[in-house]
């Protein structure tokens, strides 16, 4: 089964050594969905590992990439073609314009500027997925993007101000599901680590291991269907050459992993 | 969030509104995402017409998906690197300001961010013959200083007041002033008003000072609103392809006590770009004209970099060594 093996691929080449024994070893089934979840402050390297899985994915199977096509939905205005284009030439061995062009004409970009239009943006794309079969990776850079906007939108009432990021969630869950798709998107770390232990959902031995940082904050049926959650983090410590690193854990076998890696030029290095 | 109305698109009668209002489907969101068969069966409507309004609302109301490839040919042609006017400063940059980016100055009070602002925009007007929005929302601005540093660069008073001409300034004092301007910025671009044109460099000098008396007390709504000026900002940068230029203050962080950015985590994440202006030897009681620009944040370069800075009568002009500690 094509995307099926593709998504073991993909995720295993993607998560690099990070999460390799949570991974089915052998053929998976097809219901195993990825929805990875990349959450850390800013400056600890979210951006520059999504050049890193685009690249992978956009680059001739020749050139060790999986050669397939990526939508990256962009709601922070935040995606820098002209560094990919950098990552790009420094991996292909003869980077011409026409080859760049060629891996370039795989990424599908689009932006969205408020909750509602990510919403009605999601539901259009549904066709394209259709269309598009080796169209299999989704990159949502960030879903958190709208949170105090819709916070203040949505006044008292907590189910309004999350109204349309629950739909948003439900539908993109559809789309992995029914099309096979593995899921990138980014929660950019915008609130305090939390005093009070119950308003977290993940248990706290889990934090203790994994000795992160991190309060959810968005809506339940987000939170519920990620499989994989990777936390980054920038060592303060400037003498190391692996300045970033990361803890992946997958959310319901509650696996750890631990890996770090560093950013030049040509792009992340593990 | 767009309300149903006759006329919102082909197809879209006062009757099916009327019908579908009864069922509690006011919007375009809840028409789109709702079980249309379902409906159908409910608002004695019928099915078809009802997937083509869908599929023309879908159409309407989301964004369009580009491809990378014809992407990059357009980026190539519209992306410009505009030289701040100073060799170190552009060395830190990674040879200039970007269009298309934020690009933030922070720093404490008389650490220099006006100061780099007045000689970026001098820069863009004099030597680049770009034309330039100043919003001054500190009163900072003086046209005698910026005067002075158009004297610096040519003698003849022609082009001295030529690069007067192309900065226009505005000044607020408040974030809803703030956002008219810009929103006349879009519009008078949209309409293509004023034939001096474009803008390709937008300054807002600074950003903290509407921001902060927003926080805290009710602190979701200054958020909101934080946020919101800086959505403005980005689609600006990118959808004019202008370089925008934003100054924060510093807050001195409690646990490692290190200069850091004000306006906190969620404005973190706005600026493409992040330069720490300090005065690091400039003992007590000596004015000292030497600053140290640090590259905390970038896309494109290693952070941690380091130039010095002397900002003297000419602006940040002028040649000095520069003092680099690289390192990640």
């Amino acid at each position: 089964f094509y995307t099926a093996t593709l998504m073991v691929w993909s995720t295993k080449e993607i998560l690099a050594s990070m999460d390799s024994s949570s991974l089915p070893s052998s053929c998976p089934s097809s219901n195993d969905s990825y929805v990875v979840e990349f959450h850390g402050p800013e400056g600890t390297g979210k951006t520059e590992m999504l050049y890193y899985l685009i690249a992978r994915c956009v680059l001739p199977k020749s050139g060790g990439g999986l050669e397939v096509e990526v939508m990256f939905i962009d709601t922070d205005y935040h995606f820098d073609m002209l560094r990919l284009v950098t990552i790009l030439e420094h991996r292909l061995s003869q980077s011409t314009e026409e080859m760049i062009k060629q891996c370039l004409g795989r990424l599908f970009l689009v932006n969205c500027n408020s909750s509602t239009q990510l919403l009605l943006t999601l539901y259009s794309l549904e066709n394209k997925f259709c269309a598009h079969p080796s169209l299999c990776i989704v990159i949502l850079d960030s879903i958190s993007a709208f949170y105090w906007i819709d916070r203040s939108n949505g006044g008292e009432s907590c189910n309004i101000q999350e109204m349309n990021l629950k739909r948003c969630a439900e539908f993109l869950e559809k789309l992995v599901r029914e099309h096979h798709l593995v899921l990138f998107a980014t929660t950019q770390t915008i609130m305090q680590k939390s005093s009070n232990s119950t308003e977290s959902s993940i248990p706290l031995k889990l934090h203790c291991e994994a000795d992160v940082e991190y309060r959810p904050y968005l809506c339940k049926s987000w939170q519920q269907m990620v499989t994989h959650r990777i936390f980054f983090s920038k060592q303060c410590d400037f003498s190391s050459s692996k300045a970033f690193s990361i803890v992946s854990c997958h959310t319901k076998k509650k696996h750890v992993i631990k890996c770090s890696f560093s950013v030049a030029e040509c792009g992340v290095q593990f | 969030m767009v309300i149903l109305r006759a006329g919102l698109c082909p197809g879209l009668t006062a009757e099916m509104i009327q019908l579908l209002k009864a069922n509690s489907i006011a919007t375009v969101v809840d028409l789109v995402s709702s079980d249309l068969e379902e409906v159908a069966r409910k608002c004695c409507l019928s099915y078809k017409a009802l997937v083509a309004v869908r599929r023309v609302l879908l159409a309407q109301f989301s964004a369009f998906p580009v491809n990378g490839a014809d992407l990059y040919e357009e980026l190539k042609s519209s992306t410009a690197i505009l030289s701040t006017g100073s060799k170190s400063l552009d060395k830190l940059l990674d040879s200039g300001l970007y269009t298309g980016e934020v690009t933030e100055l922070t720093g404490a009070p008389s650490s220099g961010k006006t100061q780099v602002c007045l000689s970026i925009a001098v820069s863009t007007s004099h030597d680049l013959k770009q034309n330039v929005l100043y919003v001054d929302s500190t009163g900072g601005f003086t046209a005698s200083r910026l005067l002075q540093l158009a004297q610096t660069r040519t003698g003849d008073e022609e082009e001295q007041v030529e690069a007067l001409q192309r900065i226009q300034v505005a000044r607020v004092f408040d974030v809803y002033k703030m956002l008219d301007v810009l929103q006349e910025l879009r519009c008078s671009v949209s309409q293509q008003v004023g034939s001096s044109g474009p803008v390709k460099v937008l300054v807002v000098d600074s950003v903290s000072a509407v921001i902060c008396p927003l926080l805290g007390g009710r602190q979701a709504e200054g958020l909101a609103i934080m946020m919101q000026l800086a959505r403005e900002l980005k689609t600006l940068a990118r959808e004019l392809s202008m370089a925008v230029v934003v100054t924060n203050h510093v807050t001195r962080d409690g646990s490692s006590g290190h200069l850091k950015p004000a306006l906190g985590r969620s404005w973190s994440f706005v600026p493409s770009t992040r330069v720490l202006l300090e005065s690091r030897e400039g003992t007590w009681g000596q004015a000292s004209t030497h600053r140290i620009a640090s590259l905390t944040k970038s896309p494109r370069q290693p952070t941690g970099i380091e130039v010095e800075l002397d900002i003297g009568s000419c602006g940040v002009l002028e040649e000095s060594p520069a003092a680099s500690g690289e390192g990640r």
